[in-house]
């Protein structure tokens, strides 16, 4: 029962991280403009990345109540299991903290570069044009 | 010439592709890798007689130490010459064309500052734990030196090349070069002053407190330390100077 | 070893050094160049040679592509052939 409870939510975490790596693909080949290109990037990488790797983590545990012979050996795989549990969990706060840091940093060096961002009128006049392709077709 | 070239490429790529079906194949018991005395050997003795659980890094640092010493005294070479190329002195004495766009901004980013500031000194440890579980894990003296060099790089990038040299001055960079390989050769040379081969380390039992066993073991750790000081300052010296065009001041 | 996963990354390998040499932007070659040394340093762990990936991810993928991108910014962003 445990196992299988275990399981099930790592799956789902790590199915939902891959959910949310999507969205940030499809967002950073959609979006019109370098600004919102990021957002998405930075934004569904993040998470998306925190999310398997807590998944990872949890998953490490799910065979916690296999057959032990006695209260030491159920340590000894506690300790191990734990450690690794431990090592994933400080990647994703690593990530917690750089990815939004490196996103920021190119946010702001394009800027620095004069990337313009994608405003209402740029909105308008694609319309216009691609109402003028379909026109002319 | 073009064409030239491009046959140079093709015929050495069929060469190299016609030469892979002569391989073992992936994990093959008659492979040499896998077969070989010299290979069984070590998969097999090296725990005995070294008590280090990481065959590579009792391979890289005992076995064939001598390899790994000059590997590593290539590596403080690239560094001088990268200096001996690079480091201009003067103002602009050595003529280089002025750099591309030089818009950075004056002050450093508070955002990337403060992050850099969180996530250096854990940098630096886990640097430090990579060269020193070494012997136990995935890593040693090349992969320690080398995120340490990358701590200091990622110093000079939030805060300036200037601040890093505040930090890690380039005295103190040939310095630590230098001291990376006097420590590999000293181990060495203690080998041999205690009437043993060069990088012989079962002697230094007799100056360590421990057995002959336990001294290949230490003596690993020294060894590798040595090539993280150096490792460390050369990685640190050719981003400052390639980032500066060899001023050491400002640059990216 | 996993046949599938190793020939996913050898084609990944082969496009990725194909763009790297023949993309005019010296920048975005060098950071293909930074993924080209991620790839090897996915096969080499996944062909259980951990110290050999090791080492490539931190020299490979992390040093030398900022020192490639810092000499970029130094000399010339296009490349002249």
């Amino acid at each position: 029962m445990f196992e299988i409870t275990i399981s099930i939510i790592s799956g789902a975490l790590i199915c939902g991280g891959l959910v949310f790596f999507l969205g940030a693909a499809v967002g950073l080949v959609r979006f019109p403009d370098f600004y919102t290109r990021m957002h998405s990037a930075g934004k569904g990488d993040t998470l998306s990345t925190i999310m398997i790797l807590l998944g990872i983590a949890l998953y490490q545990f799910h065979d916690l109540f296999r057959e032990a012979h006695s209260l030491e050996e159920f340590f000894e795989h506690f300790k191990i299991e734990l450690l690794v549990a431990i090592k994933v969990t400080a990647i994703s706060v690593l990530i917690m903290l750089t990815s939004p840091t490196s996103t920021h940093a190119l946010m702001e060096a394009g800027y620095d570069d004069g990337m313009e961002p994608f405003t209402c009128e740029d909105e308008d006049a694609d319309e216009n044009q691609n109402g003028k392709e379909s026109a002319g077709q | 010439m073009k064409g030239l070239a491009l046959f140079a490429v093709a015929f050495t790529g069929a060469l190299l592709l016609y030469a892979t079906g002569d391989f073992p194949d992936w994990g093959s018991l008659d492979s040499p890798a896998n077969g070989g005395e010299l290979s069984t050997h070590y998969i097999k003795e090296v725990r005995k007689e070294t008590e280090v659980p990481n065959i590579v890094t009792a391979v890289l640092a005992d076995y064939r130490g001598f390899d790994t010493m000059f590997e590593t005294v290539v590596v403080f070479v690239a560094g001088i010459a990268i200096i001996a190329v690079l480091r201009d002195f003067g103002n602009g004495s050595r003529g280089y064309p002025p750099a591309l766009a030089n818009n950075l901004p004056e002050e450093p980013d508070l955002i990337v500052t403060q992050t850099c500031n969180l996530v250096i000194p854990v940098l630096q440890i886990f640097a430090l734990y990579v060269l020193a579980h070494g012997h136990h894990s995935p890593g040693g003296g090349f992969q320690g030196g080398v995120m340490l060099g990358a701590s200091y790089i990622l110093i000079a990038l939030a805060n300036g090349v200037e601040a890093a040299m505040k930090i890690l001055s380039e005295r103190k960079i040939l310095l630590m070069a230098a001291t990376g390989i006097l420590i590999y050769s000293g181990t060495g040379l203690v080998c041999l002053l205690l009437g043993e081969n060069f990088l012989d380390y079962h002697v230094l039992s007799r100056i360590l407190p421990t057995d002959p066993i336990m001294a290949r073991s230490h003596a690993m750790l020294f060894v590798e330390t040595g090539v993280a000081f150096t490792v460390t300052a050369v990685m640190f010296s050719i981003y400052a100077n390639l980032a500066t065009r060899g001023t050491l001041k400002g640059g990216l | 070893m996993i046949p599938a996963f190793d020939i996913i990354l050898l084609v990944f390998l082969v496009v990725t050094s194909v763009i790297a040499l023949r993309v005019r932007d010296l920048l975005a070659a060098s950071m293909v160049f930074g993924i080209y040394s991620f790839l090897i340093c996915l096969l080499w762990a996944e062909m259980t040679a951990v110290d050999v990936a090791f080492t490539e991810a931190a020299v490979g993928a992390g040093v030398s592509t900022v020192i490639m991108v810092a000499t970029v910014y130094q000399t010339a962003r296009r490349s002249k052939d």
